[in-house]
């Protein structure tokens, strides 16, 4: 008996296999090879687009492909959700033909896109970034300079002085705050950091703002991250005291308990589509032409003013670019046309629809898209 | 007396040991059949031929998985298998020959090699090239991953193929490359065709290799030049999503896989014992 | 030489060229990082992503920990147990069922590794995470359990699920040789009157190297294995002597953080650099072990 056998996992001996087992895996092997190149020959007319980028939207869009895909089956839509940056880069490569980014695209990354073709950019959907929070408390209310100590580490205790007098019925326990946080670069975190920056001038100066930074509360030993929406909403969930935030819609699936968050008018609110539209029809948006998307400022929204208004509040943004092959850019043109018109009706819970005049800027940009 | 109950010990110790590794093994089996089944039951038919829904919607399938998972298989055997049974037939001819001795040792490390570098590897080289993920990116990857397997196979068939066979032939006046494709080979086709099958039942279950190579695809299945999923690829990104029915989706998805490598797998396995 | 060899050859030489191929590309690709670093990529654990290149920064230190920890913790667990189910396969079951004991080992040895995946993200760490409570609770001043970790992924959970993936690789080369032990050795052993314990630790002195062997190429398992462990390790720069910590491993953290990493300009870089480090121990150890299997007649 040889060794050599061992090192394959697989007992030795040499083979002695019947015919008929080889006969019949083979034909099962070619029979189901058949059924898939059967299968595939209708799929030959359909046109493919790829996008990539933010998870933030990314359940909303794969319900809008969902849709899409039942009125209109000759265009498929696959959508990668694997971060903004992430998704920025494949759209400069020309892996994918849109990306989603939730902040807008820098200036110096938008200088780099000119240099390879014409992008444009426009917001498609409004979403709100929740505070969650782990306690057997009803209602938990936070104002912005609280929460920015509390995720700075700087705010030690559940019943501290400062979250008890905002909530004087509340039955806060002694216990020790735990911070859960996003370990990788992303948009939500860009956008929960840049609001906690124009709260708490301390903690625009010892944090920043950014996709990925620096949790002071880590090195206190609170602060854990976890990766994606998923991997924050994994370890929250076991994890009692503790606070974190998502993107909404993953706190309203995961039936989380949302904090009331104080608005620039004093009013306690909780991110709802009412509250969503409310911050946005508070200001009136600068939305720049979709050919100088960089010039868009993420803040504008932050913070807005409105008795309901919620106060993390952002814009999710789509790169396009200008010019496709012929077909292509029919299908993208379709896709996305369909998206700023009908698609608005199929919204999901925690995202609100574009206000009429901002769709209006994107379907002008949709149009302008041509085939060459 | 000591001796007698040091020796109880030990068997106590062997049969906890046993179940220590049994237990959890059929605890895998089992979780994937048990909650695998009542997802294929209830998306029924439709489990097999229909694509990724949306979140929390109940129906749709794993279609273009299956298909990306045959199409690279597929294509992975085309590129591999030709390349492995050469170099196996190689080292088993010249068995005393230095480079098939090196041949020999690299064909064993092959096996036992970081596949995620294997993925890295043909990203770098064909991917950022070419400029798009694609099924035949991932069809090299898997290729490479299965030639030690197809190759050292080859070789233990042909190696145990007896000499006489082989002198009487020469003693014809046949040469070498007849002898082996005529003779030898055939004789030792049954060995071969196993290591075929072991080689394609392991790559059909890897995802370390496909992660950056094949892209992935939830709704369409495309040619070989466009990006394509793969039933690995599949569980690996669905399971670290949020939703319920995506999960739902993982395990159905996982016991399909389960159930192609048992089919290849079982019916070799059992083939040996008889032998 | 003759025709046949010459026909032979490119095919031989395709192997060869693929493996240098790819050290040489995991080098040129690390060439950047190493430039900016130096060997520092190595042995510090920073992991600072920027979109300013100059503000880039990277080590790796906390993935090479991990991967050396969870697969320790996976070699020691599986060790005992593997021996021990190869003896129990070879001494205690009759020949004629020992297939039926034998077929489902071989079946998870070629499991495809992401069915562990989806069982140790929903099965595995839920319960790991019980266990995680139960000790911290009870022996949190040993630094072994000092790390407070409520969602169970760690590198215990890795290392548990790692070794239940090479044990069946590890007691399958611990069995085949420990059945290939001679029948008079056996047979002399037995004559001496020795119990059935004193008998098999006399055998098993006898393939030592074997173990040692298995050891080293399960060991090499783990390393490189990647989907499961990443799915279970928790992916967070840690370097914590607690089992009970979340962590990254070198597969693992490539994984997770190259479909990102060329948004940034050092990233991939640093991520084949890591690559680079893998394909080392890899390398050597299997080499190792197959030394081992080579001298001693095994291979």
């Amino acid at each position: 008996m040889d060794k050599k056998y061992i090192l394959l996992g697989i007992h030795s001996h040499v083979t002695r296999m019947r015919k008929v087992t080889v006969i019949l895996g083979i034909l099962a092997t070619v029979v189901l090879l058949g059924c898939v190149s059967e299968q595939t020959k209708d799929v030959r007319e359909q046109i493919k687009i790829y996008g990539s980028g933010a998870s933030f939207p990314a359940p909303q869009i794969e319900n809008w492909i969902y849709e899409f895909g039942k009125i209109n089956r000759n265009v498929i839509v696959e959508y990668a959700s694997k971060g903004s940056g992430a998704g920025i880069n494949d759209f400069k490569s020309k892996l994918v033909h849109f990306a989603c980014t939730d902040p807008p695209v820098k200036e110096s990354e938008w200088l780099e896109l000119e240099k390879i073709g014409k992008p444009i950019q426009f917001p498609f959907i409004v979403g709100a970034v929740a505070v969650i929070y782990n306690l057997p408390v009803e209602e938990l209310k936070l104002d912005g300079e609280t929460l920015a100590k509390i995720f700075m580490g700087e705010i030690e205790y559940w019943d501290d002085d400062a979250i008890r007098s905002l909530n004087p019925n509340a039955n806060l326990p002694h216990e020790k705050i735990i911070v859960i946080h996003r370990s990788d670069s992303s948009g939500t975190t860009e956008v929960f950091t840049t609001y906690l920056s124009i709260v708490s001038e301390d903690f625009k100066s010892k944090v920043g703002a950014g996709k990925l930074v620096d949790w002071p509360v880590d090195k206190l030993g609170r602060g854990f991250g976890g990766k994606g929406n998923e991997g924050v909403s994994a370890m929250f969930k076991q994890t009692p005291y503790s606070i974190a935030y998502v993107e909404l819609a993953y706190a309203l699936h995961e039936k989380f308990k949302i904090v009331s968050l104080k608005n620039a008018e004093g009013y306690f609110v909780k991110p709802s589509s009412e509250t969503i539209t409310s911050a946005i029809s508070a200001t009136s948006a600068f939305v720049p032409d979709p050919s100088e998307g960089y010039k868009e400022d993420l803040r504008q929204f932050l913070n807005a003013n409105g008795e309901k208004s919620y106060p993390i509040v952002s814009f999710s943004h789509v790169l396009l670019w200008q010019n496709y092959p012929e077909k292509e850019a029919k299908a993208i043109k379709d896709f996305w046309k369909w998206v700023l018109t009908d698609g608005q009706k199929y919204i999901i819970e925690g995202y609100a629809p574009l206000p009429k005049e901002i769709t209006e800027i994107g379907l002008k940009a949709v149009e302008g898209i041509r085939g060459e | 007396m000591l001796r007698e109950l040091k020796n109880r010990i030990f068997i106590c110790y062997l049969l906890i040991s046993a179940i220590l590794v049994i237990f959890p093994l059929l605890h895998i089996l089992f979780s994937v059949f048990i909650n695998g089944v009542p997802v294929v039951m209830k998306y029924g038919i439709d489990f097999l031929t229909g694509t990724l829904p949306a979140p929390n919607k109940p129906d749709g399938g794993i279609f273009p998985a299956i298909y990306g998972t045959f199409l690279m298989v597929f294509i992975a055997s085309l590129i591999g298998i030709p390349l492995a049974v050469l170099a196996g037939v190689f080292v088993a001819e010249y068995p005393n020959n230095t480079i098939s001795k090196a041949t020999r040792s690299l064909l064993l490390i092959m096996m036992e090699f970081p596949t995620i570098l294997v993925g890295l590897f043909v990203m770098a080289i064909f991917v950022v090239p070419t400029g798009s993920f694609s099924a035949l990116a991932g069809s090299f990857a898997l290729a490479i991953v299965m030639l030690p397997y197809v190759a050292t196979y080859t070789e233990q068939a042909m190696r145990s193929v007896p000499r006489q066979f082989k002198e009487g032939a020469y003693a014809l006046g046949l040469r070498k490359c007849r002898v082996v494709f005529s003779i030898t080979l055939k004789i030792a086709k049954k060995g071969v065709v196993t290591g075929l099958l072991i080689g394609m039942a392991k790559v059909a279950g890897e995802t370390a290799p496909l992660i950056f190579t094949a892209g992935n695809a939830w709704r369409s299945t495309g040619s070989v030049f466009e990006p394509n999923g793969a039933i690995p690829l599949w569980i690996y990104y669905l399971i670290q999503q949020p939703y319920a029915n995506y999960h739902e989706i993982a395990w159905g998805a996982a016991f399909v896989l389960m159930v192609f490598f048992l089919a290849i797998f079982l019916p070799i396995r059992f083939s040996m014992v008889r032998s | 030489m003759d025709k046949f060899k010459i026909f032979l050859m490119p095919s031989v030489c395709t192997v060869f060229g693929i493996i240098i191929l790819m050290l040489l590309v995991f080098t040129l690709n690390s060439i950047a990082v190493f430039k900016q670093e130096g060997f520092a990529i190595y042995t510090t654990n920073i992991w600072k992503a920027s979109e300013v290149a100059e503000e880039e920064y990277y080590g790796i230190l906390a993935a090479i920990y991990g991967t050396i920890y969870t697969s320790t913790i996976a070699i020691l667990i599986s060790l005992p147990i593997s021996i021990g189910l190869a003896i129990f396969v070879s001494d205690l079951i009759p020949k004629k069922i020992r297939e039926f004991f034998i077929i489902p080992i071989d079946v998870m040895a070629g499991l495809p590794t992401i069915l562990y995946g989806i069982w140790g993200v929903f099965i595995l760490v839920p319960s790991i995470s019980g266990i995680i409570k139960f000790f911290y609770e009870r022996l949190f001043f040993i630094p072994l359990f000092s790390y407070y970790n409520p969602t169970g992924f760690s590198y215990l959970s890795a290392g548990v699920l790692l070794a239940i993936m090479i044990t069946p690789f590890a007691t399958s080369l611990i069995r085949e040789s420990y059945l290939a032990i001679p029948n008079i050795y056996r047979e002399a052993v037995y004559s001496l009157g020795l119990t059935r314990y004193e008998a098999t630790k006399i055998l098993l002195s006898y393939i030592k190297p074997a173990i040692v062997a298995g050891l080293l190429l399960a060991f090499g398992r783990a390393v490189g294995e990647t989907v499961a462990v990443s799915l279970v390790i928790g992916n967070a720069f840690n370097i914590h002597p607690s089992l009970f910590a979340p962590g990254y491993t070198i597969s693992s953290l490539i994984a997770n953080q190259f479909g990102n990493a060329f948004a940034y300009e050092l990233m991939p870089s640093a991520l084949f650099s890591a690559g680079l480090a893998l394909f080392s121990i890899g390398l050597i150890v299997n080499f190792a072990g197959l030394i081992i299997l080579k001298r001693w007649g095994y291979a």
